[in-house]
This record gives structure tokens, C-alpha cells and sequence, in this order.
């Protein structure tokens, strides 16, 4: 059955706008040479948020 | 008595899952390791301690992951990081639990029925010898694996179940993006791949024609693959641990250095592991039916790991046995199931026969001991085999419940599930017959050793090391638990890159801590050393070749040591890099820094021509800057050399190893079997030397204690009679870290 292209709704796009906002502090904070919120920022994201934004309707 | 599954009964049963999950973490719990092990354990988690990088492809995603764990607020350490390696795998049990009962449902009406087999799955999963033993230390980055393993697997059923469903391309596209963040966890995240790609292409393979939606999945396995940013980004702040250095960046981090050649050159270099060299795949390194074996090998560890060789038969027939429950067990999965079966099947067949072909592995350490003169690895890889034995299991359980069933079946006019249901506890015969083995509880030898050995060392020492069990477990006292860090710890295998040299040329000066340190070196006064280990600049250590074409002997002279330097007892026949750099070192430390040699590198001093020079002081060796001459209290022992008799025994004394080898009694793994070894062979020529020096009831308590140590370790047949000549330990490299290393000529 054909379907049409899936259109992100306000969780999906939450989801994204938050896991690429935590992404991000964890690469700064990372590249500042964090060793504690540069890992929990970028596990949250790439662990959590992303697959949520991937999924969620 | 089939009828097709009815929508209640494909109702997953995440609660029960859950708890099934829960139970198995409350197994590794009771069975975890309080601290660190043999082999990669230490290394890994003072990776995650310090956010290091550790041996290429460097593992990010495992890193970020072990760091977390790290931060939590209890226990030690290790014992946390340890716990990340318990919940991963126990997750994987829960999601077994949950694919299992899938299955059953096809076919099994009854609910508690299917609920019964799918803990089945999980608990045979959880507790085959190599995933309980690798789910309960951290020892590598396997059990994150096998969770996206689980979850990928999971996914896919569900796709499997509505190909055409409101979710379905969402769900593909986050197994895309899993896919590609389980690789930055390790390469073998890819190996669930071709079992998806089968699944879609058999159940719907017109999906391969949807560009929009193909070329999501290829972005957001991109993305997945993005974790790989942390390596030139943390390198670039030159972390204690940072394996392959993957950045341009040498004094610190910068826009331009970060996005430089170099940093691309070196990251790719760490993930396509390109320091490890491996042949290529037509070039087999054993003949195939042996890699075979070599699972098969480790295969009938799973049910009944038998480390001693005292219950072969027993092991053989329940490898047998659950050789065919597997093989029913995928049978019954192809007639009753066979839209995940299109994923399940070659998922096991990609990490069992692929896997087996692809790793091309030289003869397992322990495997087919008869044969001889074949090139074996250096350890057991059992590790690598654990998705198959994982997946296997659930196979093994699908095939116990078709047997239940034909037995309840035979037992009245109803199937008599209730009445037949004792035939399940052969699932349980793997948790009772690998308890002993696999359990890591009460495990501290490890730690114990590598306080041991760095305190055999004096302050500001420079201690060369060989290989893996010699050097990681030392990097986890230092950099975790903060012991000795005044020692400069240098492996010869790491010496050949060049990267590790540069390293050790930033690695700060610790100061010594006297109240920490054993009371062997009190009351003296120990200089703290002002410059760093080489005299070289780090351009000039860069120019070091591999190795020099050298093949007459050369004198080494410096200070009162003149050492003659055959290239011919050189392990290649020719002085590597890391044989330039370790002279380099005795020669700019001479008078400054005290220079020990690892004990566990046997003979690597001798083969230096620093054998008149070579002092045993407890585990390592110190090379004196004058020729040694025998006294009462320096003792030439043949096979040994010379002993620091009064120094020696002071450290046995503070020694906290040979008592945690004895209270766990035994040493499962073989091939660092060496290590406890050490400890009984210096055991037995202390006891020698004090009974020369008429301590005779110091010598029998010192060499009861050897005694006990082997055979906590099961190695007394290892010792016969009280020679000193015993077998030194292998330090035990995983693979030869160097870089273009020559070839024996």
C-alpha cells in the first residue's frame, strides 16, 4: 500500500529541536575540555532524544 | 492444535519482559566484579574514567556511555562501569524474552506457556558461560553490541509484523540510525545489517524502490555515525588515554588543527583500525574447519564451562544437547514463524559462520592443545562469539518448548503443560553449571597486581612493560584509583607506533606519596625528577624508523653499564623502535629515574645484553647502573638472575595479590594463567634464598603461601618439586600494536 511521505508533528519536531540543542552543548562543552556534561549532553541526545525524534509521531 | 495468532496474543509482554530484564540484572548483580579484570577491562574503563580514547577504532559511543556510568554515585569505579556492561546485557535478555514469545505465539495458544519459554530465552541467553562472564566486568565494549543487537532484532520483528504500517519507514529509519550508532560502538554493530536487509527484501522488497525513504535511512545512519566527532575533539585535549592521537593538535585544541589533514588522516586511521594490519581474508591464518572448531570450542563452554578439563564428557554431551535444540529450535522457527524468521536466521548465521570466516582467527589459545606447532592467538576469543552463543540461545529455548510441547502433548488428550513442565529446567542447567565459572563476585586479584608491580618499582621509577595484563590493569591503578602515579609506565608494543611516545613525553611528573607507597622505600629521600623521560624532541622522535637494519652486535655504553646488544636475541632479529626508544630511556634516566623491566617480559633484558645488570626486585626488574656481583643478600638464581633477596621479600610481605588469588580459588583464564604463577615462582625462591640464609621457618611459610596461590590457580602441575626454573608468564599482547612491524627476516 503507497503511502505518502510522513509529516513530523510537534512531539517529532520537539524532539528534534531538543536533541540537536543537547548535541550541540556536548560538543562545546567537550571541546572546552568538559568530562561531565559533555558526555551526559551527548548520551541524552544520541541515546535518547534522537530515536525518539526518529520515531515519535 | 495451531491456529493462527490472534491480536492479544501478539501483544508483546513488556511488563513480564521487563521483570524477566530486572531478574537477570539482579543475577550479574549478585555475580558483578567489585573492580577491574585481565586483559582490555582496565583499559576500557579508565577510558570511560578519564573520557579517553582507547585502541583503535577508539569506541566512542562506549566511552560517552562508560562516562555516565562512571559519574553514578555509588560503589567504585569500576564496579559502576561494570554495571553499564550488567544492564546492557540484561536489556537484551528482556528484548529476547520478548522476540522469543513473538515466536511462540504463532503456535503456542496458551499464554503462561509462551511466557514460560520466552524466560526460557532469556535466561539461557543470559547465562550461556561467555555472556554472563563478559556481562559481569566490563572487559569490552561487546554487551553494548549485543544491546543494539537486541534492540535492531526487536525493531525489525515489528516491521516484519506491519511492513506497510503507520510506523513502519520511522522504523526503519531508527534501525538505520541504530545501525550506525551501534558502530561507534564497535564495527560489529554492521553485523545486524544483512539480517535486516533480508527481512525487508523478503517480506517487502519493493521498499528498496522508495528513494525518499532509502535515502532517510542512509542520513540518519550518518547521523548515527556522528559519535566518531568526540575522537579528534577530546584527542585534541591529549587525555591520559588517547590511542592513535586522531588529532592535528598538539599543544591544544584550535579550529585549524582540528580540521586538518592530519586529523583526518590519523581519525580514519583509528576506525579503520589500520595499526592492527589484518591479512587479508584469502589468506587464511588457520585452515577454515579449525576456525570452526574454534567456535565449536568455545560453543560447549557456553552450557558447562569446564576450565580445568575435569568434565569433558559432561560438557560434550550437553554442547551436543544444546546443539540440537538449537537446530530444532530454528526449525520450528522456519515453519511456524517465518516472517522473523527471514531476520533471526541470518542474523545467527551472519555472527556464527560470517563472523567466523571474517576473523579469520589463528588457533584459539586453549583450543585442540594436541595440536602443536600452529600459531595460536594470544588469548581466547570466546568474547567475539557472543552474539552467536546469545542468539543461539534463543534458539536452543524455542527448541526446548517444541520438545515440552510434544511431551504434554503425548501425556494426556490436552497438552499437560502444567504436569510436563519440569523438562524447562535443562535451561537451567547453564546457570548452575556456569555459576562458579563465570562469576566475577569477590574478584580484586587483578587489582591487587597492578599495586604489586608498581610497587616493586621505586619512586619516579620508569617501568617497561610487554603486553596487555602487564600494562592496562597498571593504567587503571594509576589514572582510576590514583596508585603510584610517580612511575612512568612504558609497553614495548606501543612504543613501535608513533603516537604512544609522544605521549609519554606529556605525560606530567606525579609527585611520590611516601604514606601510600610500601614501606620499603621510607625514610629515604627520592628526588622528584625535573625533566621528562627523553631527552628526544618530539620531531625527533617521530623520525625513529620502524626499525634499523642491523645485524651485527653493537655496544651500548653508558655510565658503568656496557651492554652488547645482538640483534640476533632480539624478538625479530633486528632492533625495532620501541628496542631504540627503551635504550633511549635507560640511557637519558641513568642516575635520575630507576629503570625496571617488567618481569613479565621474560627475557627481554637479557635480550638486550643487559643481563649482568638485571636485579629482580619483587615483580619487575631493575636495571642497575653497574654490573651486579653475587652477595648474601643479592643471589644469582640460574633461570632467574639476580634476586634482591631483603628487598624482595619486604614487598612479598605488603604483596595484597597471592591472598586474593587463594579466597577466590581459582583462575579461569588460562592464558593469563601466568600471572599467579609469578607470584609462586617468587614465592618458592624467596623460600630457597631464606633457607640458605638459615630462616628456615620463614622459608617453609613463604613457600606454603607459593604453594597455595598455585593451586588456587590450578597451576601446581605447572611447578615440580621447588625449582625456581618455572615457566614466566606471557604478558600477553592482543595484537601487535606496532606499525608496519618487519617482517622476520
Amino acid at each position: 500500500m503507497p503511502r505518502t511521505t510522513h509529516v513530523a508533528g510537534p512531539r517529532a519536531i520537539a524532539a528534534r529541536v531538543a536533541a540537536g540543542t543537547l548535541i550541540a552543548i556536548g560538543y562545546i562543552d567537550l571541546a572546552r575540555g568538559g568530562t561531565v556534561i559533555a558526555p551526559v549532553a551527548l548520551v541524552i541526545g544520541y541515546v535518547v532524544l534522537v530515536p525518539l525524534a526518529l520515531f515519535a509521531d | 492444535m495451531t491456529t493462527p495468532a490472534t491480536a492479544a496474543e501478539l501483544r508483546p509482554s513488556y511488563r513480564a519482559a521487563g521483570l524477566t530484564a530486572l531478574g537477570v540484572l539482579a543475577l550479574y548483580v549478585a555475580t558483578l566484579a567489585p573492580s577491574t579484570a585481565m586483559w582490555d577491562a582496565s583499559e576500557y574503563i579508565t577510558a570511560a574514567y578519564t573520557l579517553g580514547i582507547p585502541h583503535p577504532p577508539g569506541n566512542p559511543l562506549f566511552v560517552l556511555l562508560g562516562r555516565v556510568a562512571a559519574l553514578l554515585p555509588f560503589g567504585g569505579v569500576a564496579y559502576r562501569v561494570n554495571l553499564l556492561a550488567a544492564a546492557c546485557s540484561a536489556l537484551s535478555a528482556g528484548i529476547w524474552f520478548l522476540v522469543a514469545e513473538r515466536v511462540l505465539a504463532q503456535w503456542i495458544t496458551v499464554g503462561w506457556v509462551r511466557r514460560a519459554g520466552a524466560v526460557l530465552a532469556a535466561v539461557l541467553s543470559a547465562t550461556a558461560f561467555t555472556v554472563w562472564n563478559q556481562s559481569v566486568v566490563n572487559e569490552k565494549v561487546y554487551t553494548v553490541s549485543l544491546a543494539f543487537f537486541a534492540v535492531v532484532s526487536w525493531l525489525t520483528v515489528l516491521w516484519c509484523d506491519d511492513p506497510d504500517g503507520r510506523r513502519a519507514d520511522r522504523i526503519l529509519v531508527l534501525i538505520a540510525y541504530l545501525i550506525g550508532l551501534g558502530y561507534t560502538n564497535h564495527p560489529a554493530g554492521f553485523l545486524v545489517a544483512p539480517a535486516v536487509a533480508t527481512a525487508v527484501l523478503v517480506r517487502r522488497p519493493r521498499t528498496l524502490l522508495r528513494w525518499r525513504l532509502i535515502a532517510s535511512a542512509v542520513l540518519a545512519l550518518a547521523l548515527g555515525l556522528t559519535p566518531f566527532a568526540f575522537e579528534p575533539i577530546r584527542a585534541a585535549h591529549h587525555p591520559t588515554l588517547n590511542e592513535g592521537e586522531p588529532t592535528g593538535c598538539t599543544d591544544r585544541i584550535a579550529v585549524a588543527c582540528t580540521f586538518s589533514d592530519t586529523t583526518v588522516r590519523r581519525l580514519m586511521a583509528n576506525v579503520n583500525r589500520d595499526q592492527y594490519g589484518k591479512p587479508n581474508l584469502s589468506d587464511r591464518q588457520a585452515p577454515f574447519s579449525a576456525q570452526l572448531g574454534m567456535w565449536w570450542w568455545y560453543f560447549r563452554w557456553q552450557w558447562l564451562r569446564d576450565p580445568h578439563g575435569t568434565q569433558g564428557a559432561l560438557q560434550g554431551a550437553l554442547a551436543a544437547l544444546f546443539l540440537g535444540l538449537g537446530i530444532a529450535g530454528g526449525v520450528v522457527h522456519w515453519r511456524r514463524d517465518r516472517a522473523s524468521f527471514w531476520f533471526f536466521g541470518p542474523l545467527v548465521f551472519t555472527v556464527t559462520f560470517a563472523l567466523v570466516y571474517y576473523m579469520n582467527f589463528k588457533y584459539g589459545a586453549s583450543q585442540s592443545p594436541d595440536v602443536v606447532g600452529v600459531e595460536r592467538e594470544v588469548r581466547d576469543r570466546d568474547y567475539f562469539y557472543l552474539w552467536s552463543f546469545s542468539a543461539w540461545s534463543v534458539w536452543a529455548a524455542l527448541g526446548l518448548v517444541a520438545l515440552w510441547r510434544v511431551v504434554a502433548e503425548r501425556a494426556g488428550r490436552t497438552p499437560r503443560w502444567m504436569a510436563t513442565a519440569p523438562i524447562l529446567a535443562f535451561g537451567l542447567l547453564p546457570l548452575v553449571g556456569n555459576w562458579r565459572a563465570a562469576s566475577r563476585a569477590g574478584e580484586w586479584a587483578t587489582r591487587e597486581w597492578a599495586r604489586d608491580i608498581l610497587n616493586s618499582v621505586e619512586p619516579y621509577g620508569i617501568l617497561i612493560t610487554g603486553g596487555d595484563n602487564d600494562t592496562f590493569p597498571l593504567w587503571y591503578a594509576q589514572e582510576v584509583e590514583g596508585v603510584r602515579r610517580d612511575v612512568t609506565v612504558a609497553v614495548t608494543s606501543l612504543l613501535n607506533t608513533d603516537w604512544y611516545p609522544r605521549g609519554l613525553l606529556r605525560r606530567p611528573i606525579y609527585k611520590y606519596d611516601e604514606s601510600a607507597g610500601p614501606a620499603a622505600y621510607r625514610g629515604r629521600s627520592w628526588p622528584m625528577p625535573t625533566r621528562p623521560i627523553m631527552t628526544l624532541s618530539k620531531a625527533q622522535l617521530d623520525a625513529i624508523p620502524d626499525y634499523v637494519e642491523l645485524r651485527e652486535p653493537q655496544l651500548f655504553e653508558q655510565g658503568g653499564i656496557r651492554a652488547v646488544v645482538d640483534p640476533r636475541r632480539l624478538e625479530f632479529g633486528v632492533p625495532l623502535r620501541s628496542d631504540i626508544l627503551v635504550l633511549q630511556m635507560l640511557k637519558d634516566n641513568l642516575g635520575v629515574r630507576p629503570f625496571y623491566i617488567s618481569r613479565t617480559t621474560a627475557s627481554y633484558a637479557e635480550s638486550l645484553g643487559l643481563g649482568a645488570y638485571a636485579l629482580v626486585q619483587g615483580l619487575a626488574t631493575r636495571v642497575s647502573p653497574v654490573a651486579l656481583v653475587a652477595n648474601r643478600d643479592t643471589v644469582a638464581v640460574p633461570g632467574l638472575g639476580f634476586l634482591d633477596v631483603p628487598r624482595t621479600t619486604a614487598l612479598w610481605r605488603e604483596y595484597g595479590a597471592p591472598a586474593a588469588i587463594i579466597r577466590r580459588g581459582d583462575w579461569v583464564d588460562r592464558p593469563s594463567a601466568g600471572i599467579p604463577a609469578l607470584y609462586t615462582a617468587t614465592a618458592l625462591v624467596l623460600a630457597q634464598a631464606a633457607e640458605l640464609q638459615g630462616r628456615a621457618d620463614e622459608a617453609e611459610k613463604m613457600r606454603g603461601r607459593g604453594i597455595d596461590v598455585a593451586e588456587a590457580a590450578h597451576i601446581t602441575e605447572w611447578f615440580v618439586g621447588p625449582s625456581t626454573d618455572v615457566p614466566l608468564p606471557a604478558s600477553g599482547s592482543d595484537a601487535p600494536r606496532g606499525t608496519a612491524l618487519p617482517a622476520r627476516p
